[in-house]
């Protein structure tokens, strides 16, 4: 059976996987970047008292939540065109995930801000804390120590996700295991190829998991 | 509204913690009945009372962490509540020490103490964390200064939490059953501590069953039930001679052991 699956070919088309893992790399590390700052913003906006900020990053966050991303990456990348928006498809993929993940990030880092003693926020409201004092000093700094190990799970969840630019022609790991599958008919060793480099991206992350909440449990202590 | 006007000499008659028929109410429940309490500056008040009397509330007012229907409470010549009052200048002057300690546990002992007066009161960090060691030695902790509070009993971070409030100097401090959550043995050691800040002069209103430090040093124990004050004296005549019997059925809870 294995006489014939070609590690030749596979070989072969080692430098175009090499450019994919590359290209899935820095543009899952660009849209986690963008998907803390949608996240931080709506988060943001969903722990104000104002019902006016509150509601628009709810609908959000439910609108992203309840539909699939290919339909959203599909409505950016054939819609927003005919809005006038023409941008290359690599953006559009940045930007697909990004909103969509920034969603989630919204919601884990709001947990963890929730997860924080309310007598933390009374100790430091006592002291003469202003809010974006006690924010700073207090609650953020430990809502981060909750948030990181759920964030590093979202950031996997955000590389899979990356897989389905190879849709809109993005030239990612994906899109490298498609073009062997389609230019030699290999679609076995393409697809193998794949998983295994997404595999390997998955042990890195989870590995800084690991040597996160290691770093974390040692500077300082639990509640 | 009960009162008929306002003084306009206000802050001038006032105490350093001045109640004037105040109330509050959680819903339905006036957890504060039309309460009247003066207390001067340099004074110890101990405030007593069966469980879910209000006395938690009534110190929680004081520093805004808890907001007040009508009345007037005036703090160091401050209206609290009223707009024109930075509240957030006013907890400056007023420490608060909770039950449950709450300390800041990503924060070293040190830090928890200068974290306020350098963001704060603006002071130099290295002028803070002179003194910052200097009250954690004070509160008998100068060999913990760099531990943090998941590293320290509850007598001891409770003291640190007290040094944390001091670090202010404050002109109040309150005090929400600060040895309620602690074990026996470490009881005397927070108490050991809250009697010599109360010998240094400060104003104090200090929530306690703790009949010893109030026959200590307390000037007036303060006995409330059902969100009303209902006895107010010395610690002798209080402890000696209770007038009411609610006061005396609660002493004689409290005081069986």
């Amino acid at each position: 059976m294995l006489e014939n699956f070609s590690f030749r070919t596979i070989v072969e088309y080692l430098p175009l996987f090499g450019q994919g893992l590359v290209t899935t790399v820095w543009l899952s590390a660009l849209s986690f970047v963008g998907a803390l700052v949608v996240g931080i913003v709506l988060c943001a906006m969903n722990l104000q008292r104002g019902w006016l900020f509150r509601a628009p990053a709810k609908a959000y966050i439910d609108a992203v939540r309840a539909t699939p991303l290919l339909a959203q990456l599909y409505f950016l990348y054939f819609g927003l065109p005919r809005l006038g928006f023409v941008l290359p498809e690599l953006v559009v993929g940045i930007l697909a995930l990004s909103l969509n993940s920034g969603a989630y990030i919204a919601e884990i880092i709001r947990a963890g801000i929730l997860s924080i003693p309310r007598g933390q926020v009374e100790a430091s409201v006592a002291s003469g804390m202003t809010y974006v004092q006690r924010m700073r000093l207090v609650v953020l700094p430990q809502a981060f120590k909750v948030t990181i190990p759920p964030l590093l799970g979202q950031a996997i969840v955000l590389v899979k996700d990356s897989a389905l630019l190879s849709l809109i022609s993005v030239a990612e790991l994906t899109r490298a295991g498609q073009l062997l599958a389609s230019d030699r008919f290999m679609p076995a060793e393409g697809f193998v190829t794949i998983a295994a480099f997404y595999l390997l991206l998955y042990y890195c992350l989870k590995g800084l998991a690991v040597v996160s909440s290691r770093w974390l449990g040692s500077a300082g202590a639990r509640a | 509204m009960t009162k008929p006007t306002q003084t306009k000499t206000g802050p001038a008659k006032t105490g350093m913690i001045d109640f004037r028929g105040v109330n509050k109410w959680f819903g339905a429940l006036n957890v504060l009945k039309d309460i009247t309490l003066s207390v001067e500056p340099r004074e110890v008040v101990v405030v007593c009372g069966p469980s879910g009397s209000g006395k938690s509330t009534l110190i929680r007012c004081i520093n805004g962490l808890e907001t007040i229907k009508d009345g007037d409470l005036v703090v160091d010549g401050q209206r609290v509540g009223d707009p024109a009052t930075n509240m957030t200048q006013l907890r400056t002057e007023i420490g608060f020490v909770f039950q449950s300690f709450n300390l800041y546990p990503h924060k070293t002992a040190l830090e928890n103490v200068t974290l306020a007066p350098v963001h704060v009161r603006k002071i130099p960090r290295a002028e803070a964390e002179k003194a910052g060691r200097e009250l954690l030695a004070k509160v008998g902790l100068a060999d913990k200064v760099n531990a943090y509070p998941a590293q320290l009993s509850g007598g001891q971070q409770q003291r640190v939490a007290i040094a944390r409030c001091l670090g202010m100097r404050p002109k109040i401090m309150l005090f929400d059953e600060p040895t309620s959550a602690l074990d026996p043995e470490m009881i005397s050691e927070v108490l050991d501590v809250m009697v010599a800040v109360a010998e240094e002069g400060m104003t104090m209103m200090v929530v306690t069953h703790e009949m010893g430090f109030a026959r200590k040093v307390a000037q007036r124990v303060v006995f409330m039930d059902a969100g009303a004050i209902v006895e107010s004296g010395t610690p002798d005549e209080f402890f000696s001679h209770p007038k009411t019997d609610r006061s005396r059925a609660f002493l004689s809870k409290i005081l069986r052991h």
